[in-house]
C-alpha cells in the first residue's frame, strides 16, 4: 500500500507543472480578454484585468499552471476564443 | 446601417441598402482568408512535447467550430434583406462574436493594419481597413449588450 502512495506522488510530481502562456495580438479587444479569463478560468474581475494587461504590455502572460489535464483544457477552450495560447513545460 | 441594442436585451442590425448587405456580407468572405490557418496560428507556441499530438486531435476540432460559426452567420446573411432587421441574441451571440473575429484576425494577418492613415493605402487595403473597423464595432456592441 505504501510503495503504491509513493508512485502516485512521483508520477504527479513527474507531471507539474505545465504552463498556459496568452500571447499579445493586436485584434481582441481588452475586454474580450478580461471577459475570456474571467469564463474560462474562473477568476474575478481584478485578477483577469491584471492578466490581459501584462498580455498586452509584455507580449504574453502566464494566465494558469498546473497538472497537464487541465492545462489542456484551458489551452483548448482559450484557442475556441481565439486567443493564441500556448502550453509550455517550464526548465526544471 | 444601423446596429443598437434593443429593450429586451438583444442587438438590432438593420441593412439600409444592398450595398449595406454586400458589406456585411463580406464577413464571411474575409474570415475564409485564413483557410485552414486560424486553429493552426493559435496553436503556434505550443511545447514540442505536445504540439504534434495538438495538431492531429484538438487543431481540427476547433478548425470545425470555427467553420460552424461560418455556417451559422453565413445563413443569418443569406436570410437578410434591405428594410428588415437581423436580431442576434445570447443563442447566436457567440457565432456571430466569432465569425466578426475570424474576420479581423484575418484583415489584419493579410494587410498588417498599423498606424498607416487610410488616406495613403491602396484602394484594395483601405477597403479592408474599413471592413475591419466596421467588424470591429458591431462586436464591441455585442460585447457590451449580450457578454
Amino acid at each position: 500500500m505504501a510503495d503504491t502512495e509513493t508512485l502516485l506522488k512521483d508520477s504527479t510530481a513527474l507531471d507539474h507543472p505545465w504552463q498556459v502562456v496568452v500571447y499579445d495580438d493586436p485584434v481582441n479587444f481588452a475586454e474580450y480578454v478580461t471577459q475570456v479569463f474571467m469564463r474560462v478560468l474562473g477568476y474575478p474581475r481584478p485578477r483577469a484585468e491584471t492578466l490581459m494587461l501584462e498580455v498586452h504590455e509584455t507580449g504574453r502572460s502566464v494566465v494558469w499552471s498546473g497538472e497537464r489535464e487541465r492545462a489542456e483544457l484551458y489551452t483548448q477552450q482559450l484557442q475556441a476564443h481565439q486567443l493564441k495560447t500556448a502550453m509550455e513545460k517550464p526548465e526544471a | 446601417m444601423k446596429a443598437a441594442p434593443t429593450l429586451d436585451g438583444r442587438v438590432r442590425i438593420d441593412p439600409e441598402s444592398e450595398i449595406d448587405l454586400v458589406v456585411l456580407r463580406a464577413v464571411i468572405g474575409d474570415a475564409q482568408r485564413s483557410g485552414e490557418g486560424l486553429a493552426s496560428h493559435l496553436a503556434g507556441g505550443m511545447d514540442s512535447a505536445v504540439f504534434e499530438d495538438w495538431t492531429e486531435f484538438v487543431t481540427p476540432e476547433l478548425k470545425g467550430q470555427f467553420d460552424r460559426q461560418l455556417v451559422l452567420v453565413a445563413e443569418d446573411l443569406a436570410a437578410m434583406r434591405p428594410g428588415q432587421p437581423l436580431f442576434i441574441g445570447k443563442d447566436r451571440v457567440e457565432s456571430w462574436y466569432g465569425a466578426l473575429n475570424q474576420a479581423r484576425l484575418a484583415l489584419q494577418d493579410t494587410y498588417s493594419f498599423d498606424g498607416e492613415s487610410i488616406e495613403s493605402m491602396s484602394p484594395e487595403k483601405a477597403s479592408a481597413r474599413i471592413r475591419y473597423h466596421f467588424y470591429g464595432m458591431i462586436q464591441e456592441l455585442l460585447l457590451e449588450i449580450l457578454f
